[in-house]
């Protein structure tokens, strides 16, 4: 992605390791294995949901590894006069931190980060995955689900850690629970107006001037106060995970560092979505690099990634589910304890 | 649209204005069901080409491609000396994409916006494995492109590169094979080829595939929204049977495009 400088003697160095059998990675890493990757949800306690995500972080040296934090934040929107869609939106950004990218340009720094907020864009706010809870009063007010993403250090493999960033942060994701409230004149000034002996003929229902029959329909909302935040964003099962793929023909390898990611040609992006009860479905693919590939070496791909994504969003899940409780049950617990 | 890209020297739009809001068609009737068979066309065909290489003068190849309601320009300048000081061993393939405000329903500002960069960029990945750039150290080719028409993104993005293979072409620069592309889309259980704006719309899924018919290799593949892998896979051959039909077009554009020269 950001090109890092390599000689080209290093690159054939790392080529043919990379070919050699059996293939070799500086780090000594097999061709599949991912490095280690620590996730943990609502770390900002601003957003609707939030994530932060680290890919390979070193255990003793304290530091390094691809760094994201992801944050969902719904803002009202109005359908009428405002940008807003029935149903809701949804609006991706992805910021790069200009201290994760130090050889880069500013302008190069803006094309990378809109590169990667379009490809989060097209995957993430596709009409396909839309939640279904998004609108608080129809055809009036929507909420705006913004899914913001800062890069704050790139060790190689930032779209995987980003989609993988933007699911927690969604699965975090709470909406708040709203309740409609309408106008209604009230009770008592309408049979005090027909009591009055003697008052002026009013053809009733017909006059122009009276609204209230027009604003019988929900005009307003009102957030009510609530133990928890409100509820999960709908179909929060249906987000996908990306798995890049670098090829290097005839093989491919997962998790590329910077300089791997310099010295391959080419790379295939998959977002697979996994719902428990259907089949698994491909959600956005990308070919990227100056390289031409066959279809018959793309459709073997495409087989390697599904069964790649699949134990990636296996981990992903359980550790979701992990978060969810430590946040949760055992907070708690915790809190019945101090009690 | 977004005040920080107000230009003072244009004469610019209201500051408020709504797309126009067009009558619903009387033929509701006609409008497509799920369930139904495509309208005017069979699955798998494509909307007819016209391209033409050769029509803007000053550039070293140009070429124009209409498909219906999809109106391209395009322009090749080049290869010519790199700008920047750097010494570059390959060259560079530098895409741009421009929208006329007229191009949509809704005005889109003259000036350069998010959508330009991300067709500009999926061209340039459609392109890039075909040209001969290590031939052309320290150098630069420029391709312009001018989207007249605009009817649904996806046949955009492949006419543009379709446009630009064949202007390309018309420079007299080296490649290893024309690119052509075709897009694809799923509704509901079919598989339409070269979707419309509003078929677009009503798919689940779409695709975009391209390559090199002559090496019958792939060059860029680009997909979004929902599919089954085997789906995908299904698209993607379609897309590269019905690309082979385009790679004609182009060659018989490029011959009548000679012969008129000569």
């Amino acid at each position: 992605m950001a090109a890092v400088l390599l000689s080209k003697s290093e690159r054939a160095y790392i080529q043919s390791s990379l070919k050699a059998t059996p293939p070799l990675r500086a780090d000594g890493r097999g061709l599949l294995d991912f490095r280690t990757v620590l996730l943990e949800t609502g770390v900002a306690p601003l957003a609707n949901g939030s994530a932060r995500l680290n890919i390979g972080k070193m255990a003793r040296e304290g530091g390094g590894g691809t760094e994201i934090v992801a944050a969902a934040k719904l803002e009202v929107e109005d359908v009428e006069s405002g940008d807003g869609v029935d149903g809701g939106r949804v609006a991706c950004s992805v910021t790069c931190s200009p201290a994760a990218y130090p050889h880069l340009s500013s302008n190069a720094l803006d094309e990378l980060q809109h590169d990667l907020s379009v490809i989060l864009q097209q995957t993430i706010g596709h009409p396909s995955l839309h939640p279904r809870n998004l609108t608080i009063i129809p055809r009036k007010k929507s909420w705006l689900l913004n899914l913001d993403a800062v890069v704050l250090a790139d060790a190689g493999n930032v779209v995987d850690a980003l989609f993988m960033a933007a699911r927690a942060a969604l699965w975090d994701a709470k909406v708040p629970r709203t309740r409609a409230v309408q106008y209604r004149a009230p009770e008592a000034l309408k049979s005090a107006k027909n009591d009055v002996p003697g008052a002026m003929d009013v053809d009733e229902g017909t006059s122009g001037f009276d609204t209230r029959d027009m604003a019988r329909t929900a005009a307003d909302f009102e957030l009510p106060d609530y133990w928890d935040e409100g509820e999960t964003l709908d179909g929060r099962e249906k987000w996908p995970v990306c798995v890049t793929l670098n090829l290097l023909t005839p093989r491919h390898f997962l998790d590329a560092t910077p300089a791997e990611e310099a010295s391959v040609p080419q790379r295939l992006h998959l977002m697979f979505s996994f719902v428990p009860s259907a089949p698994p479905t491909l959600q956005a693919m990308r070919l990227l690099g100056p390289e031409e590939l066959d279809l018959k070496d793309l459709k073997e791909s495409i087989a390697f990634g599904e069964q790649y994504a699949k134990e990636l969003f296996t981990a992903l899940e359980t550790k979701l589910r992990e978060e969810d409780n430590r946040r949760n049950i055992k907070a708690r617990d915790r809190f019945a304890l101090m009690r | 649209m977004a005040q920080s890209n107000f230009d003072r020297r244009r004469i610019n739009g209201p500051e408020e204005s709504f797309q126009p809001t067009f009558e619903d068609d009387d033929d509701r009737e006609t409008r497509w069901k799920p369930g139904n068979p495509r309208i005017g066309r069979g699955a798998r065909d494509i909307r007819p080409i016209f391209l033409t290489a050769g029509l803007i003068n000053q550039a070293n190849g140009s070429a124009y491609i209409e498909t219906e309601k999809t109106k391209i320009a395009c322009a090749v300048y080049g290869p010519r000396q790199s700008k920047s000081t750097t010494y570059n061993e390959k060259g560079r393939l530098n895409v741009e994409v421009k929208f006329s405000p007229f191009s949509c329903t809704r005005r889109r500002v003259p000036i350069r916006d998010a959508e330009d960069r991300s067709v500009a960029v999926q061209i340039q990945q459609a392109l890039v494995p075909a040209v001969r750039l290590e031939l052309l150290p320290k150098s630069t080719i420029d391709i312009f492109i001018t989207i007249i028409e605009n009817d649904g993104i996806e046949g955009c993005i492949a006419a543009g590169s379709v446009a630009a293979s064949a202007a390309l072409a018309d420079a007299g620069i080296e490649m290893l094979g024309l690119v052509a592309s075709c897009s694809a889309a799923v509704v509901g259980k079919e598989i339409w080829l070269d979707p419309t704006e509003e078929e677009g719309k009503a798919s689940s899924g779409t695709l975009i595939l391209a390559g090199m018919p002559a090496l019958g290799t792939i060059t860029s593949v680009w997909q979004s929204g929902s599919m089954t892998p085997a789906d995908g896979i299904k698209c993607m051959e379609a897309c590269q049977e019905r690309y082979t039909d385009i790679h004609a077009v182009i060659a018989q554009s490029l011959l009548d495009n000679a012969q008129n020269n000569t």
